[in-house]
C-alpha cells in the first residue's frame, strides 16, 4: 500500500466519522485485484476498501448527478476525484447539479492512468496511457477541500499532441464526401446502447432528448440516419461542456471514435470563443453566453 | 410522394427541382421576404419558409431534421447582429451555428447544402438574390444524396 | 380526428392570376384531418368574414388554415373572427401564399404558384394539427410616459399626454428643453417667430403639474416591457441646486471663463456657467466641469461667492435614478453633418462658409448679432450671400443619399430674412429641384424670387475659394448651360440632416431597429408610422427621418394618443408566446435563466410540507417572456418550449416537407 493510499484511507475514515460526509465515492479492488471498480464507503470500518493507483480511469463524477439518485439520498458525499473528473465536477457546479459545499472534493495528484484498465502489465507506460494524460494540465487537482499525493512537477507540451489531434488533423485535410463516409461508416455501427451518455457525468438530463417522443426529433432505432441525428446531437449538447474525460469513447462498445467529435468541438469553442471546460464554476458556460463580436465568415 | 421516389425520378440535373427549406425569424427575414412579395419581385420557387420568432429559437435538430425529411438545401436567416427584435437572439444563434457548423463540416455534411445569411426587413433584394442563389448552387449540385441514402437504408 | 377548414383566398387577381385556388381548396380537402375547403374572391372583406364564420359553426370546425397574405397582415383579421366564431383564436394559423408565393412566382400557367401554395397550405395543416389553446396574458399598465428628448416633438408629445391626465418625465441631454427648433429664427411659410411659438410651449412644459424635466440627463439603461418599462436615467451633475436656483444669472454674469456655446454654434462665446440660451428652460445654468477651473483645479469659484441663494454646489455628482414607465416616446431628434464632409465647398476651412443652421443664429433676434446679418470674418454686412442647396442631401458619394426635405423651404426662407435684413443684397441659390411640397410652401418660394428677388441658378458648386476677402463661388447653370462664378461675401450651405451620432446605442438599449442612415425604423413606413417592433416604445420627429416642424408636431400628438390608448386601462392583453417549462423534465442547470435576453425565467424552490427545498425548477415569468426562444435552443433536454412555436408545430411543418 502506497502513502497516497494510506492517506486518502486516513482522510476518508476521518470525514465518516465525524460526519462531515455521509459516504465516499472512490475505487476498490475486485475480488481478485486485477481491476479497480467504484466503491461507496458509508462505513468508517471500511475505508480500507479505498484503492487509488493507475487503474483507476473511471470518472467517478457521474455519481454526482442526479442519475444517481440513490446515491444522492445518503448524503453529503465525498469523491475521490482526479484532476481530469474535477474539471466534470466544475462543470456540474456550473450547471447548478451540485453545490459546492455540498461535496467534499478528495483531490488527488496523478502521475496518469491506463487507458483501459486491462491494458495495464506490470507498470503504467505512456504507451497504454489515453491522451488526456499526455497532455494533462491538472496533474495537481485544481478545485478541492484536500489534495491527496505528492506534487507534481509535470508540465503538458504547450501544443496538445497524441493521436486524437493527428487524426482530427488528418479528418480535416479529407474531402467531404470522404468525411462522410469516414463518420458514416462509424456511426452505423452504433448500437444506441447509450453508453456513451450513460458514462457522461454531463449526461445528466432527466429525460434525455432522444426520450422525449413530442416529438421524436431522434429516431430511437439504430438506425444510420437516427445515429447520425443522435450523435451530432449529442455532440452539440456537449459543445463547450465536454472535458474530454474520454468516458464515452472508453465505453462504447462499437468503437466509435467518439474523442475526434468531441475534442473538435473542444478545439472549436477554444478557438471562437476563447474558452476551456472545467477550469472556472462561476463562468457561463459559452454556448449560453455570446460576445457582440463573435467572429464567424459564413454568415452571408 | 416517398422520398426514394422522388429522388430515382430526377436523375437528370435538368428536371431536378431541389427542396430547399428556411429556417427565418418573423421580424427581419420573414417581413424582407414579405416585401419581396410587396415589391412584386420575382424569385425561384424551391423554397419553403417556417417561420421562428426569433434565429434565437432555430435549433441544430431543425437543419438535421430537414435534411432527414428530404431537403436538398437549408437556409438559415434572421436579423443583422445588432437588430435583434429580441435585442440579442440572433447572437446566441450565431454562437450556436459557429459550434454547429464546425460539427457538421467535420461529420462530412456537405457545407454547400447549408447557407447562413442576415436579412433585415428592407432587404427584399437581398432576399431575393439569396434565394435565387442558393437554388441555383444547389440545383448544380444535384439531390443531396447523403442524407437520402441514409433513409433508403430503411427498406434494406 | 380534428375538424380542419382550409380558406383559399383569391385576394382578387393578387393571388388567382398564378395560382389555382379553387384546385388547392379541393385537393387540400382531401387532406386527412380537413373536412371543409373553401375558395373565396376575398377573405378579409366584410361577407368574407362572414362566410367565414358562418362556415365554421355550421361545418363545428376547431381548427382553421387561411391561405392567403401575409400573416403580418391578417393574421389578427383572422383570429378574431375564429374567437367571434366560438373558436379559440390561436387554432387559426395562415399560410402565407401572396408575399411569399403569388406575388414573386410570375408564372402564368399557374403551375408553380398553385403546387407551392398547395405545400405551404399543407404544411400549415399539419402544424395547425400541433396548436394548443391559448389564452391571451393581462399585464398591468404603469400610467406613466417617458419622453426621450426635450425638441418640439417630444414637449407636444409630453404636453398631449399630461393634458390627458398622466405623468410624463421628458429626459434632456442638454440644459434645456427646446431642441433645434429654438435655435430658429423665423419659420416657414408664415414667417413667425421660432422663439415667439416654442418659449410658451416650453412653459407650459416647465409649468403643468404632470410633466417632469430632467435635463442634463441621459437614459443609461431600459429593462422590461410595455406597460412595465424600468429605466435609468443618468441626471448629470448641474454643479447648481435645481431647488433653490432663481435663475438671476448673477452667476453667470460674473464668470469669468468662456468657453464656445455649443447653441450658437460656434458663433459666440458662453460662459462656463451657463445657460445655453436666454429663454432656457428651466433656467437653471449648469457648470461646464470639463471648464471650470474650480472643479478641475480649485481654483476661483467666484459664481459660488456671488449667489445669493448659494445655489452652487461643487461637490454634486452624476445621479442615477430608476424610474418606471408604462410607454417610452423616443423623439431625439436630429443632427447637421458634420464640417468634415464639405471639402469642396470650403466649409470649414473658410470662416465665411456657414451651415444654414448657423445663419439662422444670424438671422435671429437673440443670436450673436442680434439678428443683423454680418460675416463672420469681419463683422461686415454681406452684400451678396450664395446659398447652396443640397449639401450633402442627395449624395450618395460623399454624403447621404436621401433628400433632407426642409432645405428648400429654409433657403427660400434665408434668402427672404436676408433681403428683408439687407435692402440692397443678393441672394444666389444653387438648387438641384425645389421641393416645395406642402400648405402654401410653393407659394412661399415663389414669394422668395419673386418679390425677394432671390436668384435661383439650377445647378451644382463644383468649388468654393476665397479671394481677396470675398468668397468665389464656381458653378454651373444648367438651364442656360453656362459656367457661372459669383463673387459673394458669403456662403450658406443647406446641410444634410442627420441621424443623432448616438442614435445606434439608444436604437439597442430600447431594442429598436434603424435604416442605412441610423434613422429608427418605423414599425410600418405607412400604416404604423409612429410605432416601433418594439411594443410601447413610439417614435415622434426626426429621429425617424427629415421632417419639418408641423410634421413633428403632428408626430408628437400622434404618439400621445398612442400612449393615451394604452394608458386608457389598467391591464392591457398580450399575445401568449411565452416559453413554458415542463416541471418533470427541468433539470434545473439554468441555462434557460443564464441565456434569457430579458431575465424572464427566475430558479424556483419546489418544497415539500414541511417547507424543505426538495428540488429546483425554471419559471417563466409570462409578463416578461417575450417568447424569442432562446431558452428553447438553449435546453437540451427540451424542458422548455415556446407557446405558439412549440417544437411539435415546427416539427410538424418539417415532417410535411
Amino acid at each position: 500500500m502506497g502513502k497516497m493510499e494510506k492517506e486518502l484511507r486516513e482522510k476518508a475514515k476521518e470525514l465518516l466519522e465525524s460526519g462531515e460526509v455521509a459516504v465516499v465515492i472512490g475505487y476498490g479492488f475486485n475480488r481478485r485485484k486485477t481491476r479497480v471498480t467504484p466503491v461507496f464507503i458509508t462505513d468508517p470500518a471500511e475505508t480500507d476498501k479505498l484503492v487509488f493507483n493507475a487503474l483507476c480511469v473511471n470518472n467517478l463524477s457521474i455519481y454526482l448527478t442526479r442519475k444517481y439518485k440513490d446515491v444522492q439520498r445518503i448524503g453529503r458525499p465525498a469523491i475521490v476525484a482526479k484532476g481530469c473528473d474535477i474539471k466534470n465536477i466544475v462543470v456540474l457546479i456550473t450547471e447548478g447539479q451540485v453545490k459546492r459545499e455540498d461535496v467534499y472534493i478528495i483531490g488527488m495528484t496523478c502521475e496518469g492512468v491506463a487507458y483501459k484498465q486491462e491494458l495495464l502489465k506490470e507498470k503504467l507506460v505512456p504507451e497504454i496511457m489515453p491522451v488526456k494524460c499526455h497532455n494533462c494540465d491538472v496533474r495537481n487537482p485544481h478545485v478541492t477541500d484536500t489534495v491527496i499525493g505528492e506534487k507534481s512537477d509535470f508540465t503538458p507540451p504547450e501544443e496538445p499532441t497524441g493521436m486524437v489531434f493527428d487524426k482530427i488533423k488528418q479528418i480535416e485535410s479529407m474531402t467531404a464526401t470522404e468525411r462522410w463516409d469516414f463518420w458514416n461508416e462509424h456511426f452505423t455501427r452504433c448500437i444506441k446502447c447509450y453508453a456513451c451518455r450513460q458514462l457522461c457525468s454531463l449526461c445528466y438530463c432527466e429525460q434525455c432528448i432522444t426520450e422525449k417522443n413530442m416529438p421524436q426529433w431522434i429516431e430511437t432505432s439504430a438506425h444510420p440516419r437516427g445515429n447520425l441525428a443522435w450523435n451530432l446531437i449529442r455532440a452539440m449538447h456537449l459543445a463547450g461542456r465536454c472535458t474530454f474525460c474520454g468516458e464515452c469513447e472508453r465505453g462504447c462498445p462499437v468503437n466509435i471514435p467518439l474523442n475526434l467529435v468531441n475534442q473538435k468541438l473542444v478545439l472549436t469553442v477554444k478557438n471562437a470563443f476563447d474558452f476551456e471546460s472545467g477550469y472556472d464554476e462561476n463562468v457561463h458556460p459559452p454556448m449560453i453566453v455570446f460576445k457582440e463580436d463573435d467572429k464567424e465568415s459564413f454568415i452571408k | 410522394m416517398s422520398e426514394e421516389a422522388k429522388a430515382e425520378t430526377t436523375d437528370s440535373k435538368e428536371s431536378f427541382e431541389p427542396k430547399i427549406m428556411a429556417f427565418v425569424c418573423n421580424w427581419c427575414t420573414y417581413a424582407g421576404a414579405d416585401l419581396a412579395g410587396t415589391s412584386r419581385m420575382e424569385y425561384r420557387p424551391n423554397v419553403r419558409i417556417i417561420k421562428l420568432p426569433c434565429t434565437g429559437r432555430i435549433d441544430p435538430l431543425f437543419i438535421i431534421k430537414a435534411f432527414e425529411n428530404g431537403a436538398d438545401g437549408v437556409l438559415i436567416s434572421g436579423c443583422h447582429p445588432g437588430d435583434c427584435h429580441y435585442t440579442t437572439g440572433n447572437y446566441h444563434a450565431r454562437r450556436r451555428w459557429i459550434a454547429f457548423k464546425d460539427l457538421l463540416d467535420f461529420t462530412g455534411i456537405d457545407m454547400s447544402r447549408v447557407h447562413f445569411s442576415w436579412v433585415s426587413a428592407s432587404e427584399a433584394i437581398k432576399w431575393v438574390e439569396l434565394i435565387n442563389n442558393v437554388t441555383d448552387d444547389i440545383s448544380a449540385l444535384g439531390p443531396f444524396m447523403d442524407f437520402k441514402r441514409l433513409n433508403k437504408k430503411e427498406a434494406e | 380526428m380534428p375538424r380542419i377548414g382550409v380558406f383559399v383566398c383569391q385576394c382578387g387577381n393578387n393571388i388567382e392570376s398564378t395560382v389555382d385556388t379553387q384546385k388547392v381548396a379541393d385537393e387540400a380537402k382531401e387532406l386527412p384531418g380537413v373536412v371543409y375547403s373553401c375558395s373565396y374572391k376575398f377573405m378579409c372583406s366584410s361577407p368574407g368574414q362572414e362566410m367565414f364564420k358562418q362556415a365554421i359553426k355550421e361545418n363545428k370546425l376547431d381548427g382553421i388554415v387561411v391561405s392567403a397574405c401575409s400573416p403580418h397582415m391578417h393574421e389578427k383579421t383572422f383570429r378574431r373572427a375564429s374567437e367571434a366564431a366560438g373558436l379559440n383564436p390561436f387554432q387559426c394559423e395562415i399560410a402565407n401564399i401572396r408575399e411569399q408565393c403569388s406575388w414573386v412566382h410570375h408564372d402564368p400557367t399557374k403551375k408553380v404558384g398553385t403546387a407551392k401554395t398547395m405545400d405551404l397550405t399543407r404544411m400549415t395543416i399539419q402544424r395547425l394539427k400541433k396548436n394548443r389553446d391559448l389564452t391571451k396574458i393581462t399585464i398591468p399598465v404603469t400610467k406613466r410616459a417617458l419622453v426621450i428628448g426635450g425638441g418640439i416633438a417630444g414637449i407636444q408629445a409630453a404636453l398631449d399626454i399630461a393634458d390627458g391626465g398622466h405623468e410624463v418625465v421628458i429626459v434632456e441631454k442638454e440644459p434645456s428643453i427646446g431642441g433645434n427648433m429654438a435655435r430658429l429664427s423665423e419659420t416657414f411659410p408664415t414667417m413667425d417667430c421660432s422663439q415667439c411659438i416654442l418659449t410658451p410651449k416650453m412653459v407650459e412644459a416647465e409649468l403643468h403639474d404632470k410633466i417632469s424635466l430632467y435635463t442634463y440627463s441621459e437614459i443609461e439603461k431600459v429593462d422590461g416591457y410595455i406597460g412595465n418599462f424600468k429605466v435609468t436615467i443618468k441626471r448629470k451633475a448641474k454643479f447648481v441646486d435645481e431647488s433653490t436656483c432663481t435663475g438671476c444669472g448673477e452667476c453667470w454674469e460674473k464668470c469669468p471663463f468662456k468657453a464656445e456655446s455649443e447653441f450658437e454654434l460656434g458663433l459666440s462665446k458662453r460662459k462656463v456657467i451657463y445657460t445655453p440660451f436666454p429663454q432656457a428652460v428651466p433656467n437653471i445654468p449648469v457648470i461646464d466641469k470639463t471648464k471650470c477651473p474650480k472643479i478641475l483645479k480649485d481654483k476661483c469659484g467666484l459664481c459660488a461667492k456671488v449667489c445669493g441663494p448659494q445655489s452652487i454646489d461643487f461637490t454634486q455628482e452624476d445621479q442615477i435614478v430608476t424610474e418606471e414607465f408604462g410607454a417610452i416616446i423616443v423623439a431625439t431628434g436630429y443632427d447637421l453633418m458634420p464640417k468634415t464632409r464639405f471639402g469642396e465647398y470650403g466649409y470649414g476651412k473658410i470662416t465665411d462658409v456657414i451651415s444654414g443652421m448657423q445663419f439662422e443664429r444670424l438671422a435671429s433676434a437673440s443670436g450673436p448679432t442680434g439678428g443683423a446679418i454680418r460675416r463672420p470674418s469681419d463683422n461686415t454686412e454681406p452684400k451678396s450671400i450664395v446659398f447652396i442647396q443640397c449639401a450633402g442631401s442627395r449624395d450618395e458619394k460623399r454624403g447621404v443619399s436621401y433628400c433632407s426635405k426642409i432645405c428648400c423651404m429654409y433657403t427660400a426662407k434665408h434668402t427672404m430674412l436676408y433681403r428683408h435684413k439687407v435692402h440692397d443684397g443678393q441672394a444666389y441659390v444653387f438648387y438641384m429641384d425645389i421641393r416645395s411640397g406642402g400648405k402654401r410652401y410653393e407659394e412661399f418660394v415663389r414669394g422668395a424670387i419673386e418679390n425677394d428677388g432671390a436668384m435661383y441658378l439650377r445647378g451644382r458648386v463644383s468649388r468654393v475659394y476665397e479671394k481677396d476677402g470675398k468668397v468665389i463661388v464656381q458653378g454651373a447653370d444648367t438651364l442656360s448651360g453656362s459656367q457661372v462664378e459669383i463673387e459673394a461675401d458669403m456662403v450658406v450651405l443647406a446641410t444634410a440632416l442627420v441621424s443623432r451620432s448616438s442614435a445606434t446605442t439608444l436604437a439597442q438599449t430600447l431594442g429598436i431597429g434603424y435604416d442605412k442612415d441610423k434613422f429608427y425604423n418605423e414599425y410600418h413606413p405607412k400604416l404604423k408610422p409612429v410605432e416601433t417592433v418594439t411594443a410601447g416604445v413610439f417614435l415622434a420627429g426626426t429621429c425617424a427621418g427629415p421632417m419639418d416642424i408641423p410634421e413633428s408636431v403632428s408626430q408628437g400628438s400622434a404618439v400621445a394618443s398612442k400612449a393615451l390608448a394604452l394608458f386608457s386601462s389598467d391591464k392591457m392583453a398580450r399575445e401568449p408566446i411565452t416559453a413554458i417549462v415542463n416541471t418533470k423534465t427541468c433539470n434545473a442547470c439554468w441555462d434557460c435563466v443564464n441565456s434569457c435576453p430579458y431575465v424572464a425565467i427566475t430558479k424556483e424552490e419546489v418544497k415539500d410540507r414541511r417547507g424543505n427545498v426538495v428540488r429546483m425548477l425554471a419559471k417563466v415569468n409570462d409578463g416578461l417572456c417575450q417568447g424569442c426562444g432562446v431558452c428553447v435552443c438553449a435546453c437540451r433536454s427540451k424542458a422548455v418550449d415556446l407557446n405558439g412555436y412549440t417544437d411539435e408545430q415546427v416539427y410538424a411543418a418539417i415532417a410535411t416537407f
